[in-house]
């Protein structure tokens, strides 16, 4: 599924990414590399996102937010 | 000097450089929690140990590979030779991250100091970071710092003063417990480089070090060269081309990136402890400051909240500046009286100087108040937020949340507001928030509305006032989309900015920031204002034969009384106000006191001097929506010259400020005669 469409408070795994090559390589230089654990902390109707990974918060806009392929991990703790 | 050793402070944006180098220098530089504050490269000086330093603070980058202007020119400073020692400030309590940009320019190989900041925020939190273990294996000195407190900045200038001119060599230890030749590593480099990569990749770096060694001769750190060369790095493949296809088939960066972070999460698995105490507050503030509802009325709210302290508070301390300047005219005109001094004089100290100047001093307590509440704003960490909650909004006219940023530093003064555009990635997006920052209402235009709605509107001048920052905004977001819809560019809608943790605002900080606000706009009533004071009066009380009694005999009248049918449409054609608008392109400010000048009175705001120029005016049949049309014109019409002079330096072009000039003058004569043949309608 695409990141736009992740839970709220649910955390994913960065599965692939089909954007622009210099936003991939940028999002992947901030640490969204393929395999990495994020964890969706808002999301608006609009597409728009907020999100942690690596420790760091981002908000990412709607068309970023649905280029980024992520696949679910066990999110009971 | 030439015998200055240049030490170049760089990191992650938001990770406090400018902080760090404020704390050195004693410098004042604008700081806040918010990524991209520093927008330009900043020196400073220092001595230490019979030592010249020279400190250079840089805009922030997340790596050497850079997109936006202002990460291109800090990557431009640090490849340049001049540099002697690099110091990465790295912020502790988000190291993940703050790593990537370490590991980059070790491999660069220029003498190197990370100073570690934020220490105090890994104490809060509980967290604990293995100072040993670090350095150990990134092979750099590691100085644990706070800038914000000034702690350890003896530390590591003592470090810098010893790396100075040693490149990286301290040995590296990835890890202790395997021993080289178990390892099942092909490449043994362990030793001396701080990213080993697979071996493959290890195998393309040979084979292209060989390669340049061949081609070029000996070059400096080869081994980053061959990293650049097999990311496709525009510059170095201009600079050092190579034929060698089977080798460079294609770009690798995304590999590279990868396998760097595979090593910071080694590095942070061994240094790291306790780093599930996150502050858990930034998060719950985020659930009401970002709610996707609740988001946009938040800010609204604030933003009121905001303008309410500025016409409240500064309204109440603006009484005594008034009187205060009320009994300096006093005793001024006294003094001159009791000597003898000619008319001329007179007329120029009391109605040019004392007109002009004081009216804008008056305004100082609602300035203050303002830029007081916009450093407290900015430095809260609430406007990375600001960009994702108008993200949506702006997406609709063709632009990303990021470039709201901007607009709301607008609020202050358009000229930084217009340089921190600097942020946006995409050129065109950069040109068009350029264009409408100007709309936003300045902390220049504030005098103007307080007086003129404070003059026409009595208990309702504050909803008056409110409603320009309205009419600003919404202005600037529909030429936006007409930009857009001229540009016929399709929206990027590319927001990516990082949210930083919220903290409390540093009191002397904000206040240091807003006095400077102040000093600034001392100044500015000590040179532009003074100048077009002392212009204003002789334009008003000469003509061609010499000082006349009448000042609509003056040249001034003649120039008000030809441009003001330009203006009949919009209800604005009286003379004298002709003359203070034009007056006004010089600083919008200049607006009020050309109108004290013009009006013949020495105090404007004070209630005397309020009801004569009303007076005045209703003579001349000007009601509430003359004075209302007069605010919105003046909040649309021409920027001044800063702000010209700005345009043009940021987007290198003249064309864009002469179009700037003559298009905000279009839009505000037409948003200002709709306005009044409206209006007319309305009222009549």
């Amino acid at each position: 599924m695409i990141l736009s469409d992740g839970k709220i408070a649910h955390s994913y795994i960065v599965q692939d990414m089909y954007l622009e090559e210099d936003i991939e390589r940028r999002l992947e230089m901030l640490g969204m590399t393929t395999g990495v654990m994020l964890t969706i902390l808002n999301k608006k109707r609009c597409g728009a996102i907020i999100l942690k990974v690596r420790g760091t918060r981002f908000a990412l806009g709607r068309q970023i937010a649905a280029g980024i392929e992520i696949g679910e991990i066990n999110n009971e703790k | 000097m030439k015998n200055d050793v240049h030490v170049a402070f760089i990191g992650n944006p938001n990770c406090g450089k400018t902080t760090l180098f404020n704390a050195y220098t004693g410098a004042h530089l604008k700081v806040a929690n918010w990524p991209g504050v520093t927008v330009e490269k900043k020196e400073g000086a220092l001595k230490y140990h019979n030592n010249q330093y020279k400190l250079v603070d840089l805009p922030g980058i997340y790596s050497l590979t850079s997109y936006t202007m202002e990460e291109r020119l800090s990557r431009q400073y640090i490849l340049e030779d001049e540099v002697d020692i690099i110091v990465d400030v790295v912020d502790a309590s988000s190291l993940e991250r703050n790593l990537y940009l370490a590991l980059q320019l070790i491999e660069l190989g220029k003498p190197l100091i990370i100073a570690l900041n934020m220490m105090d925020v890994i104490e809060e939190r509980g967290m604990d970071i293995d100072l040993h273990r670090l350095p150990e294996m990134l092979g750099v000195p590691v100085i644990p710092v706070c800038a914000r407190r000034k702690k350890g900045l003896q530390i590591l200038l003592h470090a810098v003063a010893h790396h100075k001119n040693h490149p990286r060599k301290d040995s590296i230890e990835h890890q202790h417990e395997i021993k080289e030749q178990k390892s099942r590593h092909r490449h043994n480099h362990h030793k001396d480089t701080v990213v080993v990569y697979s071996d493959w990749l290890e195998d393309k770096i040979d084979a292209i070090e060989n390669a340049l060694w061949e081609k070029y001769g000996s070059i400096e750190n080869p081994r980053w060269h061959a990293l650049k060369l097999l990311a496709y790095d525009e510059e170095i493949m201009n600079k050092y081309p190579l034929e060698i296809p089977e080798i460079i088939d294609k770009s690798y960066e995304k590999e590279i990136i990868k396998q760097k972070y595979d090593f910071i999460e080694e590095i942070i698995e061994e240094v790291l402890f306790n780093k599930d105490k996150e502050s858990q507050s930034t998060d719950k503030i985020d659930t009401v400051l970002t709610h996707r509802y609740l988001g946009m009325p938040v800010f609204l709210a604030i933003m009121a909240f905001i303008f309410f302290l500025t016409f409240t508070i500064g309204d109440f301390f603006q009484e005594w500046i008034v009187q205060g300047i009320d009994i300096t005219a006093g005793v001024l005109q006294n003094l001159l009286t009791s000597i003898n001094v000619s008319p001329v004089i007179n007329s120029l100290l009391i109605d040019g100087i004392i007109a002009g100047v004081g009216s804008i001093l008056a305004f100082l307590p609602n300035i203050f108040i303002l830029f007081l509440a916009l450093a407290v704003l900015e430095d809260s960490g609430y406007m990375s937020r600001v960009a994702y909650v108008m993200d949506g909004l702006m997406g609709k006219v063709g632009l990303s949340g990021r470039a709201f940023i901007p607009l709301l530093l607008g609020f202050g003064c358009s000229v930084p507001a217009i340089m921190a555009s600097r942020a946006l990635e995409n050129p065109r997006d950069r040109l068009k928030t350029i264009l409408i920052t100007p709309f936003m209402s300045c902390s220049a235009r504030l005098p103007i509305y307080i007086l003129f709605s404070g003059m026409f509107f009595g208990d309702m001048a504050m909803y008056v006032a409110f409603s320009l920052y309205v009419v600003g905004i919404i202005v600037a977001i529909a030429l936006a989309l007409l930009f857009s819809r001229i540009d016929k560019s399709k929206s990027s809608n590319t927001l990516l900015i990082e949210l930083p943790e919220y903290k409390t605002p540093n009191v002397l900080s904000i206040f240091i920031y807003a006095w400077e606000k102040v000093k600034s706009y001392l100044s500015k009533a000590g040179t532009t204002i003074f100048v077009a004071s002392l212009l204003m009066w002789f334009i008003l009380h000469f003509n061609m034969n010499g000082m006349v009694t009448n000042i609509s005999d003056s040249f001034g009248a003649y120039i008000g009384k030809a441009a003001a049918p330009l203006l009949s449409l919009a209800g604005l054609d009286v003379w004298q106000l002709v003359v203070a608008l034009l007056s006004g392109i010089a600083a919008k400010e200049v607006v009020v006191s050309s109108v004290s000048i013009l009006y013949g009175v020495s105090d404007i705001n004070s209630v005397m001097g309020t009801s004569s120029v009303v007076k005045q005016l209703a003579n001349v049949g000007f009601t509430q929506l003359n004075a209302y049309v007069l605010m919105v014109f003046c909040l649309l019409y021409t920027p001044c010259i800063a702000s010209i002079v700005t345009i043009k330096k940021e987007t290198g072009k003249i064309r864009w400020a002469v179009f700037s000039v003559f298009f905000q003058l279009f839009v505000a004569w037409f948003i200002a005669v709709i306005l009044y043949q409206f209006g007319r309608l309305l009222l009549r």
